[in-house]
């Protein structure tokens, strides 16, 4: 199954809906020429949804065709497999489920021609056999319709979807699934990934990640320093609320300096906004911007993020690109397909940002300093980088859990714009930086398989779910945005409670869902799928953290400033732009914005002059083995087939090649059959048998490895 | 360095003579008594290798470093290989020596190995060959499994500078004799490594019994007969002593051409449908030997054309397919990709690394080789006909896409033994010229043809895509493409089986007077087709092929409903040719350059978590049987091979942890000061914390 069925982004088998199509084929239809959907359908409605229109029809694209029904409601398109089991604890079908905003093109098919519909009025006088919609999220679904009589259904359906679309955006919401879940309270999150909506996450985060320099500022608990700042962040100890207002004013949008991660070895990463170099800041503010910035180190090395690496619109192109590219039936020859995919320039940004975060992980490892990540906006690529940085660098990010915290710290509560940036608002700034980023971390993972406890498929999970609107996650810019949706905010505006005291018992807190409720649109056996049997955690041994050096306030000016971009360190001679007259302004600082250049080449003459490796002092201190150095040569980039390719079915069908887990099912399944096959062993051994005692040879099973994925470049 | 590995290597007074090199079990050589000893530095000689020349103080450069880096040590010139032997040969630890190969050193590059010779004179690069005036102050050796070695020989007296170089000029590039082959003194002098692994199954197919039993095997046997009629190369000196042909054959149709406008049998399948293959008759201009040869074919296609013979559809590889030039052509594009000199070159092509790769068209022709396979898979398998493939001389593009063929129909090919056996039927039997295709006697470049590497790269492709289907790893065809240029397997190193038969026979009473044998000329660089044959079966087969067109569709028919299935490993294999699924055969090729090298990384994290699983098993295992009072032993130990070394590097087992310490890679221009901030750092430990007082 290429796709549809179970087969689509999971390794799990289609057992399920086959027997049944043939016994349910009777009663699994309403009458052909009844307009009214039968009771089951209505009933697999969520609170709010309303059926627009709906046809019997059979998924196409490979064998078995499954029968079924599709649906246009007012938030969805849905395929209903016949006999599929409606569960009240899924209501959302992960793999037939097409959100109106999901829908990037759709066609219609009809003998020999085929169509494109973009308005109702293309569909005139048409009636559709078949019709393909194609995911925004790489994802194709193609229904034909059956013949005898049920034309103006089918008809009538392609018109609702293309009506429905038109007039969808992304900011509605299936808010029936907050209503049916509320009754069961927000528990089922195991363990809950904090939100970092209240002081505590906060406060936890940092213990957990022993920042003793730091501490949780209350000092936007109003929004009033940013909007798209969270309400709490960290900010050094010895920095009163008072200056980290002043400080902030500084700063593009008032996003200050702050806390990202805390190296166990004692280096902090932080991120901020661009210097507002409009403003005239008097020496109090200068002082204690600098202070925050330097947050007690001596040394502090400021990376510019945008230089070097793609522009918003960039990756906007680069996605769009890659999508034509990788529709079914692009037209691009096969021979050619390799620079076609280079043109689109996507694996490059990929390549670009491993290639800067690996850098910047090596600079946080190596020695105790302040890094600093500055973004004029500090809401895409510092956000890229940070949890790039921190994957490659603590282990325990690379766990489902810390994975869920880094995104939903970094991305959700740090204010990444989502809904623009997917193209929820219909504005001009939509450019997939999340999208980007997960390719990344699929890199990592390619890579590094044994270091990470999720899979793939949790990744490619995450990636659909960015555009299924069924929780505030990805759908709000801000978490002002995401506070006020969620009801949260009006017990703040109303009844202020200073200090980090619990939000008022009884509001509408619980009810909120996010993203990583992941049992609203998959089932058990796909979240099991989650895990990566191939993680081994005792790869990276736990004894690899350095020294801690205990950071704290340096009074005076920090004794070492750098500035980290094209990939070289140069000195600075000070931190903040403000004190020379404009024109003599550094040319580095983040006034001037940066473009996408290549990294010079480092020829051979200025080789001889450079100090290449590890500087000297490093030497006795090899990186510590915990640190992940991914490779980001031309070879080892690669794209990610199992998402981008989705569509297009010759290709998909390759991807059920077995992964470890496919192992793991083979020797229990072998382990089963010697069971029954080994008479011999005595009643006592029947404890004994469920140990996992096979009949696979090595050789076998290092096939099975050897050969996967391994040098895939395609 | 050298032969460190053989010492702890137990016994060795009896090895097995394998026909293919493997890390995994490396068999063992043992050293010579006379050994050279010099400092503490040890040159490992084989049986039979002698001391040609050599030159100290040669700085050879650390090829991740920048230029500046190196290792001093000895150069040295055996008949066997270049050997660099370094002054301070650092203890290794165990996993490097646990895994090396057992022939080739790390810094041992065989002569066969040896593609280009470059010398650096005043910062410019040159090739090297024939007489030199001027001696190079730094030599760089590319090698054909693309390993890139730089010597600087500026320290070096200029007496030795001299000698080294000429000598390896000489020895790797000048044109030499069959008879010089180092092959040959190694069997004199090793000649008690003749007892065959009594494990190793390959079929040898140098017997009528192989033939018989591969009959009998594939149910070939009712319309097909293993002839003997070729014994002692009296009819043909191209095909082998033994082989198979359609039964009603008469025997002296053999002879007539000598055994050219034969159909041999390849392999049949189990609906009956065969797969053969033809060598073209010779071109001719006389009408009368036309006429002759057209009545003759006629005769021929008469025989395989009635009942019980299936229609037969022939498949011309010579005038409709691949050219062998197309095939150089690309693979020293293709290669190029990878042979770096340092690494600077290498990030500059990073950018256009896909347009680069795509231009060499190497993985186009890759495509193609599995497409034509999967057309004539098609034919045999939903069309049930025979397929006849045609080539010159049926040794080149012949073997390759019938081993593709087989490959993809018949399970038995993909264990490993199937697959020697595979190999020994179609390219040792079936007369690929090795020693002209890998141009081991440096006699005609334009003979050199990676034939046989692309086969490889083929297969690597299947194996990649369905690596539950085959017995054997990626690893195991890196390692067979790097025993085609070890010469002291004979396997890879004759044009035929007549050539092996009569030089390895000889040998071994003195010398061989003359070489038996010049080179077979194969035109190959030519245009025209063989109208003759085309045109003759140009009538046949054109009620066959309506049009092209619907040959694309049965095709695709094929591709199409088989993809859309599950996979039965068991059973027919194909492989997707789509853009993205051709791909770059990564171990083999960019094994030697470090940047390529993720620590802790790649499949062996995967590979040894789950060597550590099948341990577990393993264990279990055993401790049922003990309970059963089994006198059985538990078969073979798990390989712990992985479970000491946590974090090896993805180029395992090939480039061992050469990088201890991974660099990142800051070009710092103000470390140095840095460096002097450290102090300030451990003061600071001395301040108390008030964080969180």
């Amino acid at each position: 199954m290429w796709w549809g069925g179970r087969g689509q982004s999971f390794n799990i088998a289609p057992q399920k809906e086959e027997p049944e199509m043939g016994s349910v084929q009777e009663n699994r239809m309403p009458e052909p020429r009844s307009r009214q959907p039968s009771s089951c359908l209505a009933s697999r409605c969520l609170p709010g949804e309303q059926i627009l229109a709906w046809a019997p029809g059979v998924r196409k694209g490979l064998e078995p065709e499954l029968s079924g029904t599709l649906i246009c409601t007012n938030f969805r398109v849905t395929f209903q497999p016949c006999g599929w089991q409606w569960n009240q604890d899924t209501p959302l079908n992960s793999e037939y489920d097409f959100a109106l905003v999901n829908i990037g093109r759709l066609e219609a098919v009809s003998g020999l021609s085929r169509v494109q519909l973009l308005r109702p009025g293309s569909l005139h006088k048409f009636i559709p056999e078949e019709i393909l919609i194609h995911g925004r999220d790489f994802r194709l679904l193609r229904v034909g319709f059956e013949a005898g009589g049920l034309e103006p259904q089918a008809f009538q359906v392609t018109m609702a979807i293309v009506q429905a679309r038109a007039q969808s955006n992304q900011a509605q919401q299936y808010s029936g699934i907050t209503l049916s879940k509320a009754g069961q309270g927000s528990g089922s999150r195991k363990p809950p990934i904090p939100l970092m909506e209240t002081a505590e996450d906060w406060e936890t985060e940092r213990k957990k990640q022993a920042a003793r320099g730091w501490r949780v500022s209350t000092v936007n608990e109003r929004f009033d320093v940013a909007t798209s700042l969270p309400r709490y962040f960290w900010v050094p100890n010895r920095i009163l609320d008072s200056e980290v207002r002043r400080a902030f004013g500084h700063f593009h949008q008032g996003r200050g300096p702050r806390l990202s991660w805390h190296h166990p070895g004692g280096s902090d990463l932080l991120r901020c906004g661009g210097f507002y170099t409009a403003s005239d800041p008097n020496k109090e503010d200068i002082r204690a911007v600098e202070l925050m910035l330097q947050a007690g180190h001596s040394d502090v090395v400021l990376v510019d993020t945008m230089d070097e690496l793609p522009s918003l619109a960039d990756v906007q192109l680069a996605h769009l690109r890659l999508r034509a590219l990788c529709l079914p039936d692009s037209s691009v020859a096969e021979d050619k397909w390799l620079s076609a995919l280079e043109g689109t320039r996507w694996l490059d940004y990929v390549r670009a940002c491993l290639r800067k975060a690996s850098d910047i992980s090596v600079l946080v490892t190596s020695r105790v300093r302040s890094v600093i990540l500055q973004e004029r906006g500090d809401r895409d690529l510092n956000g890229l980088l940070s949890s790039l940085v921190q994957l490659l660098s603590a282990p325990e990010a690379r766990t489902l859990f810390g994975f869920q915290s880094l995104v939903q710290r970094e991305w959700v509560a740090a204010g990444h714009p989502f809904l623009t940036r997917l193209g929820g608002t219909g504005a001009s700034e939509e450019a997939p930086v999340f999208l980007l980023f997960l390719d990344c971390v699929w890199q990592l993972l390619q890579q590094f398989p044994a270091d990470f406890e999720f899979s793939e498929f949790f990744l490619l999970a995450l990636h659909d779910s960015v555009r299924v609107p069924d929780t505030l996650t990805f759908l709000r810019n801000t978490p002002w945005e995401r506070g006020k949706q969620s009801g949260q905010l009006n017990s703040y505006t109303q009844v202020y409670t200073p200090g980090y005291s619990q939000p008022p018992a009884g509001n509408s807190f619980n009810l909120q869902l996010s993203v990583w409720d992941w049992d609203l649109r998959y089932s058990n056996a796909q979240i099991l799928q989650f895990q990566n049997p191939g993680y081994d955690p005792e790869h990276c041994p736990d004894s690899w953290l350095p020294r801690p050096q205990p950071s704290f306030m340096v009074p005076g000016p920090p004794s070492s400033v750098w500035l980290f971009s094209r990939g070289a360190l140069t000195p600075l001679n000070q931190l903040c732009p403000w004190r020379q007259s404009p024109c003599q302004q550094s040319p580095s600082l983040l006034a001037v914005s940066s473009r996408w250049l290549p990294r010079p080449a480092i020829s051979s003459e200025s080789l001889a002059d450079q100090e290449w490796g590890l500087p000297s002092h490093w030497g006795a201190c090899p990186l510590p083995p915990g640190l992940l150095l991914p490779g980001y040569l031309g070879p080892q980039i690669r794209l990610w087939r199992r998402c981008y390719l989705r569509g297009r079915p010759e290709v998909q069908m390759g991807l059920s090649a077995p992964t470890i887990s496919g192992l793991q099912d083979e020797l229990s399944h072998l382990q089963e059959l010697l069971r029954k096959w080994t008479p011999r062993i005595s009643p006592e051994d029947h404890s004994k048998k469920r140990d996992p005692h096979t009949i696979l040879n090595p050789t076998e099973i290092a096939g099975i490895l050897k050969g996967r994925a391994e040098g895939d470049l395609g | 360095m050298l032969g460190k590995g053989v010492v702890g290597g137990g016994g060795g007074t009896k090895a097995p003579k394998p026909s293919f090199v493997s890390y995994v079990r490396p068999e063992e050589i043992h050293t010579n008594e006379k050994e050279v000893t010099e400092k503490e530095v040890t040159l490992h000689l084989l049986p039979g290798e002698q001391l040609l020349c050599e030159a100290s103080t040669v700085l050879k450069y650390v090829q991740e470093d920048s230029c500046q880096h190196g290792v001093y040590g000895r150069l040295v010139c055996t008949d066997f290989k270049i050997a660099f032997l370094g002054d301070d040969e650092s203890a290794l630890d165990n996993d490097e020596t646990q895994f090396k190969n057992k022939v080739i050193g790390e810094n041992d590059i065989t002569l066969h190995c040896v593609d280009q010779i470059y010398g650096v004179f005043d910062e410019k690069k040159k090739t090297l060959f024939g007489q030199l005036k001027k001696y190079p102050e730094k030599l760089i050796i590319h090698c054909k499994d693309l390993r890139v070695f730089q010597f600087c020989l500026r320290y070096t007296k200029e007496e030795e500078v001299k000698r080294i170089v000429s000598g390896i000029i000489h020895h790797t590039q000048a044109p030499k004799l069959l008879k010089r082959l180092f092959l040959f003194s190694y069997a004199t002098a090793a000649q008690n490594n003749t007892v065959t692994d009594p494990k190793n199954h390959t079929v040898m197919f140098d017997t009528l019994k192989d033939w018989c039993w591969e009959l009998e095997r594939t149910k070939g046997n009712m319309k097909y007969k293993a002839v003997s009629v070729n014994e002692g190369y009296k009819v043909c000196e191209r095909l082998p002593a033994y082989f198979v042909v359609p039964t009603p054959l008469p025997e002296e149709n053999v002879q007539r051409f000598q055994g050219h406008g034969i159909p041999i049998w390849c392999w049949s399948c189990h609906n009956g449908s065969a797969l053969l293959k033809m060598s073209a008759l010779p071109k001719e201009q006389d009408d009368g030997i036309l006429q002759i040869q057209k009545s003759f074919l006629d005769g021929i296609y008469k025989t395989i054309h009635r009942p019980p013979y299936e229609i037969v559809k022939t498949e011309d590889l010579s005038s409709n397919f691949l050219s062998l030039q197309e095939i150089q052509t690309a693979y020293s594009k293709f290669k190029q990709l990878f042979l770096i000199d340092n690494s600077t070159e290498f990030w500059d092509t990073d950018i256009k690394w896909f347009s680069l790769l795509e231009s060499s068209s190497w993985l186009d022709i890759i495509r193609r080789c599995l497409k034509k396979a999967i057309e004539i898979t098609e034919c045999m398998e939903a069309q049930n006909m025979n397929v006849l493939l045609l080539e010159e001389n049926a040794s080149d593009l012949c073997c390759l896409i019938s081993s593709l063929v087989q490959l993809m129909m018949d399970p038995h090919c993909r264990t490993r033994i199937g697959f020697q056996s595979l190999i020994q039927k179609e390219w040792v039997m079936g007369g690929h010229c090795f020693l002209d295709r890998c141009n081991h006697l440096r006699q005609n470049d334009k003979e050199e043809v990676p034939v046989f590497l692309l086969f490889l790269d083929c297969v690597w492709q299947l194996v990649h895509q369905h690596p539950p289907a085959f017995e054997f790893t990626e690893t195991y065809l890196t390692v067979l493409s790097d025993s085609l240029y070890i010469p002291i397997f004979s396997t890879f190193f004759f044009n035929s089986p007549h050539q092996k038969d009569t030089n390895m026979h000889q040998r071994q009473l003195s010398l061989p007077l003359t070489q038996s044998k010049s080179s077979p000329k194969r035109g190959f660089f030519r245009e025209e087709t063989d109208h003759l044959i085309k045109n003759l079966l140009g009538k046949r087969i054109s009620k066959l092929i309506n049009s092209s067109d619907e040959l694309q569709d049965n095709f695709r028919e094929f591709y199409d409903s088989w993809h859309s299935k599950s996979t039965d490993y068991h059973g027919l294999l194909l492989p997707h040719i789509e853009g993205p699924e051709i791909k770059v055969w990564a171990q083999r090729y960019l094994r030697w350059i470090p940047e390529a090298q993720i620590l802790g990384g790649g499949q062996v994290a995967t590979l040894s978590k789950l060597l550590e699983m099948m341990e577990e098993v393993q264990s279990l295992q055993e401790k049922i049987d003990e309970r059963h009072h089994s006198q059985q032993a538990p078969q073979a130990e798990a390989p712990c091979l992985l479970r000491n070394s946590a974090r090896l590097s993805s180029l395992f087992p090939f480039a061992l942890l050469q990088r201890h310490s991974s660099k990142p890679v800051l070009p710092t221009s103000g470390w140095k000061a840095l460096g002097d901030e450290d102090d300030l750092a451990k003061r600071e430990d001395e301040f108390v914390d008030l964080g969180d007082v």
